[in-house]
């Protein structure tokens, strides 16, 4: 039967081929948006995998709420169950360029803990950081792509700091002693530099961004992270559970608005699928009443006309994921050398568009298919 | 002709259609037995009965009263998942309009009505070919039927219901399309097959068609009026 179905679809071919291109517009977007929802994921995810046993201890009022200094760290650590903590330093690479989707960002960190916060990462070229580094750099993988530096090279950090008559822009010259292997996280875009190098740099006193507190292993992280509410004034903690819990609902909205848009034009494809169908039914309706005459059953009909609609829907998943795959590969290659990475088209992601296409194909294919299928033989074959 | 059980009996066939109110009766009581082998023609003036009647014993229309069998199955019982089956497995039909498939070949429109039956591939086609050659079109058997005459497209449709070697062959005014050479040559045919033994049912206008069947039914506003047995045929 399978023959008769690429005979029957085969045989309109410019009514099939604006069919299938149909599904394929839709299946394409479903890859191009999911692509970039699936990124956004997996950043998340392998950010936190690098961060996940460590308690976030922020100002009270978050990012912006004021500043944390040195003499917190010191009570963080305090706290019992608390088996360490250091703060970290956040700030623009480059100020004057902040881009769409954060940018690359410069962590000034405590030099001894950085193996430590990285876990596993290894490098891929040179060492991390050590104590007594001054204006030294770790790089994540993409801001070495970005800049094409290699170990011994210079990158160039900017701040702005505000002055009387409005902001001054100050650059200094870090030189770069280690490139981080890619990791699919934050770290990528990640410029590592002593904490007490980037306090003085950025001006920021004896202030850190954030501090982290790793838990003792008997301890459990969220009654710590209360713990450390209750015992270190003016901070907001997040255990790592809850943080995870906070940016999943931000990232869920996020997918929820690029994959309707995508499942809209998809579903507009399907409509295009119906169309072809009911014109195809309409014009074999003889055709049909003949089969019918000659001892089809109705689950012939059925699978014949199913399967030449669910067939475009196969075929426009595939070109859809051509398409669409190629799209991506070429702006991640584009965006690569700006330093971002947008879209990441995962096994899921590919699974999920084929079945997506398969199924918009066989549901828009139902009711020609049973209107086919119902057809009495003798009116059918009395049709004109 | 032989006294064994006949291949399609009928009895008491009626049917009637509702033209708004009033009924219209279009077959009234209708009975009568086919004997395998039978070359048999049904004739009468337009609106007899004659296409209705083939219809009912085709199970492409129900019957409002009255039974027919088909080699002993009574098919006017048949659920709509058993007509399929009947059809594909006990009838053959041949057409005026020969209604092939445009899209497919003269062995692919005689391989479908064995892919429905589900004949294994290898089967299907050796069936196929033995059947267009024995029509005589082994050199056009992949052509489409635009790509031939009416009578070789009205030969494909014969081998077509020949297929799955049904107990009857019903033909609907099957030389209506074609010349007269073409006729007489279709009629040749199809009484050859009913000398080896296929029962063939043919409802048909031309009464040099129905001079040639062994048996000439006669309708006449949905009833029987005639039922003469020609001798030999021409």
């Amino acid at each position: 039967m399978f023959d008769l179905i690429i005979k029957n679809i085969t045989q309109r071919k410019l009514r099939t081929g604006l069919t299938v291109f149909g599904i394929a517009l839709g299946i394409f977007a479903v890859i191009v948006m999911g692509g970039m929802s699936e990124h956004f994921n997996l950043t998340f995810d392998r950010s936190m995998s690098l961060t996940a046993d460590k308690i976030r201890v922020l100002p009270e009022g978050g990012f912006g709420g004021g500043n944390l200094n040195d003499s917190k760290v010191r009570e963080v650590k305090r706290v019992p169950g608390v088996s360490d903590a250091y703060g970290l330093l956040e700030a623009p690479l480059d100020p004057e360029s902040l881009g769409m989707f954060g940018g690359d960002m410069v962590i000034g960190i405590p030099p001894e803990k950085q193996e430590l916060a990285m876990k596993d990462t290894k490098l891929t070229e040179g060492r991390f950081l050590v104590t007594g580094d001054s204006y030294r750099a770790v790089l994540g993988s993409s801001v070495a792509r970005e800049f094409n530096l290699k170990v011994g090279d210079e990158l160039e950090v900017k701040s702005k700091r505000v002055a009387r008559a409005g902001t001054i822009t100050h650059t200094r010259n870090f030189t770069v002693v280690g490139i981080l292997e890619y990791t699919g996280s934050f770290f990528d875009n990640a410029v590592q530099v002593p904490l007490d190098r980037a306090q003085k740099f950025f001006d920021r006193g004896d202030t850190v961004s954030l501090i982290l507190a790793v838990p003792d292993p008997n301890a459990d992280p969220e009654d710590l992270t209360k713990r450390i509410e209750l015992n270190v004034e003016k901070v907001k903690a997040f255990s790592p559970a809850e943080l995870r819990k906070q940016i999943e609902q931000s990232l869920v909205v996020f997918s929820l608005i690029t994959i309707s848009a995508a499942v809209l034009a998809a579903i507009i494809g399907g409509l295009s699928v119906m169309n072809t169908m009911l014109m195809s039914v309409s014009e074999r309706t003889k055709e049909f009443g003949l089969m019918k005459a000659l001892g089809a059953e109705t689950r012939d009909i059925l699978f014949m006309t199913m399967g030449e609609a669910a067939l475009m829907g196969i075929l426009g998943g595939i070109l859809g994921i051509i398409g669409g795959g190629a799209l991506v590969y070429y702006l991640n290659d584009y965006l690569a050398s700006k330093g971002a990475t947008l879209f990441t088209i995962t096994p899921r992601l590919l699974l999920i568009s084929i079945v997506f296409s398969t199924l918009l194909g066989v549901i828009s294919g139902m009711y020609p298919a049973y209107r086919a299928a119902k057809m009495s033989p003798m009116e059918a074959l009395r049709y004109e | 002709m032989n006294d064994e059980e006949p291949i399609l009996r009928v009895r008491n066939l009626s049917k009637t259609y509702m033209q708004g109110k009033i009924p219209v009766h279009a077959l009234s009581d209708v009975s009568f037995d086919v004997q395998k082998g039978e070359f048999l023609s049904i004739v009468g003036p337009s609106g007899s009965g004659k296409s209705t009647f083939l219809s009912m014993i085709g199970l492409l229309d129900k019957p409002t009263g009255g039974s027919v069998f088909i080699d002993g199955i009574e098919v006017t019982k048949a659920s709509d998942g058993e007509a399929p089956i009947i059809r594909r497995e006990k009838i053959g039909f041949v057409f005026q309009h020969f209604n092939l498939i445009p899209t497919l070949t003269a062995l692919e429109n005689v391989d479908i009505a064995m892919r429905f039956a589900r004949v294994p591939k290898s089967r299907r086609r050796e069936r196929a070919v033995e059947l267009l050659t024995q029509m005589g079109l082994r050199d056009r058997m992949n052509h489409k039927p635009s790509e031939l005459s009416g009578g070789e497209q009205q030969r494909v449709a014969i081998a077509r219901a020949m297929a799955n070697y049904p107990a009857i062959i019903l033909a609907d005014e099957p030389t209506g399309e074609v010349d007269t050479k073409t006729r007489d040559m279709i009629v040749s045919l199809l009484k050859e097959l009913a000398e080896k033994g296929q029962t063939i049912l043919i409802v048909t206008h031309d009464t040099a068609v129905s001079a040639r069947t062994n048996r000439v039914i006669t309708m006449r506003d949905g009833m029987i009026a005639s039922d003469t047995k020609v001798v030999g045929g021409q």
